[in-house]
């Protein structure tokens, strides 16, 4: 039988293992190959049952019956649920008034389906640059990129953290603009008391599988402040013939998940402490960056690097870069880029085919731009100077696995000297120089 | 599909903790397909979480889309037809005299006739074949079929992280000229409703009334 349990158990850590030869030249790994894999989502016994009795109900009340807990949950006014996050976030702009043609001011950096669901929405997404310390939606930048044809802005709560939601609510009402968010990333998510999902006029959110909080397979969220920007998106979908629903299954167990969501929250906060603590250590690396009043939910975990913390300030940042995440997957922990280009500069946005013939490019050439990597600074400067943990601060990463990732960056920060020697024999180049990846 | 035959096949996929579209290791949707092309005697598969988003990757990987033309089938509703309308694409009806080329056949499988999948796919004549598997009862599920790697192609980059993206570890740069993906929606199944349908699917004609007792789903 297939099963997901483990095959064998992690070994606890062990400070002889900081000192010892590093993986990538030949050195014992800090976590060996056959105990690497997480098996992501947890699945219990009661999601289990919980699917089987949903056989014997009605699939729309079970789907209902998820929207409805989840929306309370999130402190929204009314939830629609979806089939993703991209219909969601579809639905989201739709819901808040979102025409043909308009321009909606979106980061550019995040997942595609951010923008993609501003062309499926038929409107015309303006790519602005990042916060460099949050990494989510420059206020400043969105300002400067308001024209009259702007109808909405649309900040990403990038890898779980809110976005400047004070500042960018004032930027939108001083304009007349809607404020909707991107909450995919970020499920608990807080400023304040107030959740992710309940900040702007509209709001989509992905819970699919690989999710903080996960559904069966595939799944999203779609929040509105307002009746009518409920109204809106239920008459749209009825008037389009679009399907967006949400399978029973999916919503069964996303009902049973929702029940462990503060256990899984809590051990993300807990992994993330763990690691933090670890990180400020080591001088090479930083741990995110947090505001005073917000909760990071930690859907992804971005790293900085300083190298001339560890003399090697004359090295190209992007280079140590490389070499980092070289020596840290080989020691197994699977750091990742999660993005090396600003989306513009993905294929559909530099061919805008859109629904075919360039539409609905065409209806608004005016906003449309070639974009160069280099249009976006700071977040060419993050993609250059910081590697990410996806999934692997979640549930069920026990302390054991977590404190071998942390003693894996405390073992690869105190050899700069192996830093230096892979920056001189290998041929890397800038991230934006590779093939644009989706994640 | 009898409740227990459901509750088997959903236990399943829960205890192999695969339940995402994108995991590498999922075996629920590759599956699926393997049945629906023998099924449908197609070569191509391209799975999908809905009725419209079939429909949509019927007329794309067509290279059908905003200000273009398409024949419709004739068992098109007019939801069907609403949504073709708001891809941009204008509905037309066969020239006089002309028999109908529908840009895409269009069956629509419920428990009652979907033994009967084979036969209406051998009598489908378009060049892509929408099965829309909803009505099996595990919410909103589709398929489209083609003999055309081109189709495929163009159907599959309509999804985000669809087999293309996939294939090449999610970068998106390896695209054949013309090929490149336009707008793209999460059209992903999920492997739980995918085992489900294929359970469905696979039983559909192999069991009478008399012998399951006549159990709804």
């Amino acid at each position: 039988m297939i099963t997901d349990f483990p095959s064998s158990p992690l070994a606890l850590p062990d400070p002889a293992d900081l000192t010892a030869e590093l993986a990538e030249f030949g050195g014992a790994a800090m976590i060996p190959k056959e105990v690497r894999r997480t098996i992501f989502p947890v699945i219990t016994k009661e999601d289990v049952f919980n699917l089987l009795l949903a056989q014997r109900s009605d699939a729309a009340k079970v789907v209902d019956g998820f929207a409805e807990e989840y929306r309370a949950y999130v402190g929204a006014r009314r939830a629609l649920p979806t089939a993703s996050g991209t219909s969601s976030l579809h639905l989201a702009l739709v819901g808040a008034g979102v025409q043909p043609g308009d321009e909606v001011i979106v980061p550019a950096f995040t997942f595609i389906a951010t923008a993609q669901a501003v062309v499926a929405a038929k409107a015309i997404p303006v790519f602005v640059d990042i916060d460099p310390l949050t990494y989510c939606m420059s206020p400043e930048a969105a300002a400067a990129a308001i024209t009259d044809r702007a109808r909405a802005l649309m900040p990403v709560h990038v890898h779980g953290l809110p976005a400047d939601v004070p500042a960018l609510r004032a930027l939108a009402d001083r304009h007349g603009l809607a404020l909707v968010e991107d909450a995919s990333h970020a499920h608990s998510a807080k400023i304040g008391d107030r959740v992710a999902g309940s900040f702007g006029d509209a709001a989509g959110q992905s819970l699919m599988a690989d999710k903080n909080f996960p559904l069966g397979g595939e799944g999203g969220i779609a929040f509105f402040d307002s009746d009518e920007g409920y109204d809106r998106a239920a008459d749209y979908l009825e008037r389009h013939g679009i399907d967006y629903g949400m399978s029973w299954v999916a919503g069964a167990f996303g009902s049973s998940q929702l029940k462990r969501l503060p256990y899984y929250d809590a051990i993300r906060a807990r992994n993330a402490s763990l690691l933090a603590a670890a990180l400020r250590e080591t001088g090479l690396f930083t741990p995110p960056h947090v505001p005073e009043g917000h909760t990071h939910a930690y859907n992804m975990y971005r790293i900085g690097l300083d190298p001339a913390a560890v003399d090697l300030g004359d090295l190209p940042v992007w280079a140590v870069k490389e070499a980092v995440h070289e020596l840290l997957t080989a020691e197994g922990v699977p750091a990742r880029e999660w993005q090396n280009t600003p989306i513009p500069c993905h294929l559909p946005f530099r061919e805008r085919s859109g629904f075919g013939n360039g539409y609905p490019f065409t209806l608004n050439p005016a906003a449309v731009r070639d974009h160069a990597p280099t249009d976006f600074p700071t977040i060419v400067a993050m993609l250059e100077s910081t590697v990410v943990l996806c999934r692997e601060l979640r549930s069920p990463v026990e302390w054991e696995r977590v404190s071998r990732y942390a003693d894996a960056f405390r073992k690869v920060a105190a050899r700069p000297d192996a830093i230096r020697k892979l920056v001189a024999e290998r041929e890397y180049v800038r991230p934006y120089e590779k093939a644009a990846r989706l994640g | 599909m009898e409740q227990f035959d459901t509750a088997l096949v959903l236990s399943r996929v829960l205890t192999s903790g695969v339940v995402m579209s994108i995991e590498k290791n999922d075996r629920e949707l590759p599956a699926l397909e393997r049945l629906l092309t023998k099924r449908t005697r197609r070569s191509k598969a391209i799975l999908v979480n809905s009725r419209s988003a079939a429909v949509h990757a019927a007329l794309t990987g067509q290279d059908i889309g905003h200000g273009d033309t398409a024949e419709l089938p004739a068992a098109a509703t007019g939801r069907d037809r609403a949504f073709v309308d708001w891809v941009g694409v204008t509905a037309t009806a066969p020239a006089d005299g002309a028999a109908p080329a529908p840009a895409f056949d269009l069956i629509t499988l419920t428990p009652e006739n979907a033994a009967d999948l084979a036969s209406a796919a051998a009598d489908a004549t378009a060049p892509t074949l929408v099965v829309d598997l909803t009505g099996l009862g595990f919410g909103p599920a589709a398929a489209v079929l083609t003999d055309d790697a081109g189709v495929w192609t163009r159907g599959e980059r309509l999804k985000i992280f669809g087999a293309f993206d996939l294939r090449t570890m999610w970068t998106q740069e390896e695209a054949e000229p013309g090929l490149a993906p336009g707008v793209q929606f999460n059209y992903r199944l999920s492997p739980l409703v995918a085992a489900c349908a294929r359970m469905a699917l696979a039983q559909a004609g192999t069991r009478s009334a008399e012998k399951t007792g006549d159990t709804p789903r």
